[in-house]
């Protein structure tokens, strides 16, 4: 067994295990405290399910009147959440992967985009590290996670883009794969994310719709337009 | 008309307010564990949620005023919750044992240093979460944290003597059924009817401290509009009291027990209506967080005054005569009334009843800015150059409207306006919504 072997069936195992039951504990974790007491007085208006999810989808376009300053952007992280996903789930060897994996399959995008969004993800990153390292607020609020996070999140990016010599027909053609051992370095960085995802700000893609929802909800009943 | 000698004498009560708390005399370890208990109790599943949710964007600080108008970062926010995050986090998370390795635990000098971001730079407005992309409830969060500081005997002197006061004698600045009744023989000299301790009445009015001190003409108002519109209604002097020091200063116990004494009072007179008084903390005090005592929803309505007035003039019920068309008006929206209660069209129709131009501020509604004094923090002295800082933007958002009146609902928030115009000189007339609406009755019946 090469590192690529290892990479493609024990440690993917297990950083798919770390992550599913990571995830699910921390989850589960959160829903065994106590709940908020439950607003007894009379609401307002009505405010159901589906008014706190409009709410919630409606908080990924700022409020009109409210400029960031410079280095919070609003644009700079719709860039990487964006590339992100168009690279995660357009790619076509990534979409074969996942296919791999469980089944699934759908169509790829252009490799063009592919290229473009990857390129844009990877500068949308680092304006995101060089505000986190400059800006004031974002110094002081900052963790060892944030930069951790960011770090995990790089990675397979950088490691993506040193496998991508041909384009995904050519690469998808082979029986085998061209790059073994940058490839496996791809794989264990994504693993690294896996690992990380549960125990730190990863887990937002989790909390974030319960959570907008739940102050939906909570300011909706008063009939606060959020 | 605000006689000024009693702001003034005002003024100076608050000035030496803090010399009357009576500090609990605990150790450091107490002081810890005290404030450690109370988060950890408090600490359920949606502070929970909140304090794992934060991705540490910063986007809340361009939300806050105290850190708009100080450009400091420590007054982000979200870093306000840092001592309970890390609580939870070593304590209540899912990771925790990992979270104890990497984790600092907090200290009384971190208590210590959280009073002020609690306090003096937090009004609790909730303008933070407005625009918070995760949807994190910041205020609340604060709120826990002053709830931790106050057990901990670390709550601002100023809060510590007024809450004390308030849990002790039932009064605040000395004011209790005796003052109330010498204020209501003024304005009954004045001809204004006020009904008090009916043993049966629809509507139970609330008023406030500053209102019996210094505002005297909002709750003439009120009774003047109360009484055009024939309702059957009363004040009680046992139980008028709107402004909940428990609420501000951090006490759950006291809050609770300020507000029984409001509902048990609205009970006994079989009351269908409970208005507030203008006085914004009161309204959520009572509206959204009050219940009876078995926790069941209150079995009566509760409305800030601006929001009955305003219903009565939309439902066409209260119609006001003709005002000044020359007067330009723009509405202050106190943020426990907009932001954290929806109170939001009803005073807007009072105010363009009135006549006048009215010119809504940018931002507006539930984005307005807050004024820098609600939550207590008006009444704490060395929060006056910080406050004096947010308020700067207040002032230049009504500047910016070219109105000659600010119109404003909340009578701390008008204390605030008045102390900060006194600072700067500021010409804009600051009146109060049921003053204008009272001042606009129709002539043609006694009120």
């Amino acid at each position: 067994m090469d590192l690529l072997d290892w990479a493609r069936g024990p440690l993917l195992t297990t950083a798919i295990i770390v992550f599913v039951a990571g995830v699910a504990w921390r989850l589960f974790s959160l829903w065994r405290l106590p709940a908020s007491p439950a607003g007894g007085a009379p609401a307002r208006q009505p405010f159901g399910t589906a008014d706190a999810l409009q709410a919630s989808l409606s908080r990924m376009i700022p409020h009109r009147g409210f400029h960031p300053s410079a280095t919070l952007v609003t644009i700079n992280p719709y860039v990487f959440h964006i590339g992100l996903a168009l690279v995660f789930f357009g790619y076509a060897p990534h979409i074969a992967f996942v296919h791999r994996l469980t089944g699934l399959g759908w169509p790829a995008l252009p490799d063009l985009v592919m290229y473009i969004a990857a390129a844009a993800t990877i500068v949308s990153l680092l304006i995101a590290l060089l505000f986190r390292l400059t800006d004031p607020v974002l110094k002081k609020i900052s963790r060892a996670d944030d930069l951790l996070t960011w770090a995990v999140t790089m990675l397979p990016l950088m490691t993506g883009m040193a496998v991508v010599g041909e384009p995904s027909v050519s690469l998808l053609a082979h029986a085998s794969p061209l790059y073994r051992s940058p490839l496996a370095l791809h794989l264990l960085s994504l693993e690294l994310l896996l690992v990380w995802f549960p125990f730190g700000k990863l887990m937002h893609a989790f909390l974030v719709l319960p959570n907008r929802m739940r102050l939906a909800r909570f300011l909706g009943r008063r009939g606060v337009r959020t | 008309m605000i006689d000024m000698a009693v702001f003034k004498q005002f003024q100076d009560a608050i000035s030496h307010l803090g010399e009357m708390a009576k500090p609990e005399n605990l150790t450091d370890a107490e002081r810890l564990s005290r404030a450690k208990a109370v988060m950890r109790q408090k600490t359920d599943r949606a502070l929970a949620m909140d304090l794992e949710a934060c991705v540490n964007c910063g986007y809340c600080s361009e939300a806050c005023h105290f850190y708009q108008s100080t450009q400091d970062p420590q007054y982000t926010p979200t870093r306000k919750l840092d001592l309970l995050r890390r609580v939870h986090m070593r304590e209540t998370s899912a990771f925790a044992p990992v979270h104890r390795l990497f984790t600092r635990d907090i200290t009384v000098n971190d208590l210590q240093e959280w009073q002020e971001l609690v306090y003096d730079a937090c009004t609790e407005c909730g303008r933070c979460s407005m625009v918070c992309p995760m949807g994190i409830n910041i205020a609340r969060g604060v709120n826990v944290m002053r709830e931790a500081l106050f057990e901990a005997g670390l709550a601002p002197l100023e809060l510590m003597a007024v809450a004390q006061e308030q849990a002790g004698r039932g009064t605040v600045f000395g004011v209790g059924p005796a003052e109330l009744l010498r204020t209501v023989d003024a304005l009954r000299a004045q001809g204004i009817v006020i009904p008090v301790d009916a043993p049966q009445a629809d509507v139970m009015l609330v008023s406030t401290v500053i209102d019996v001190l210094l505002y005297q003409d909002a709750l003439a108002a009120t009774a003047r509009i109360l009484n055009h519109l024939g309702v059957n209604w009363t004040l009680r002097s046992t139980g008028f009291e709107a402004a909940n020091f428990g609420m501000l200063s951090g006490s759950e116990s006291l809050q609770k027990a300020a507000t029984k004494r409001l509902v048990d009072e609205a009970l006994a007179i079989g009351a269908k209506t409970v208005i507030m008084p203008e006085c914004g903390h009161a309204y959520p005090a009572l509206r959204w967080d009050g219940r009876l005592d078995n926790g069941d929803a209150l079995p009566f309505e509760v409305m800030a005054a601006s929001e009955f007035v305003g219903r009565e003039v939309q439902s066409g019920r209260l119609r006001l005569q003709p005002g000044d068309a020359g007067q330009t008006y723009t509405y202050h929206d106190a943020c426990k009334l907009a932001r954290h209660g929806g109170v939001v069209e009803e005073p807007r129709a009072a105010i363009r009843a009135l006549g006048g131009d009215f010119r809504e501020t940018a931002p507006t509604a539930e984005l307005n800015w807050c004024c820098g004094g609600g939550a207590g923090t008006f009444l704490i002295n060395r929060a006056a150059p910080l406050r004096h800082k947010a308020w700067e933007i207040k002032r230049e958002q009504i500047d910016a409207t070219g109105a000659n009146t600010v119109v404003v609902s909340c009578a701390s928030c008008r204390l605030n306006f008045m102390a900060g115009a006194e600072t700067d000189q500021w010409p804009t007339r600051i009146a109060s919504l049921v003053e204008l609406v009272a001042e606009q009755l129709p002539k043609d019946k006694a009120h």
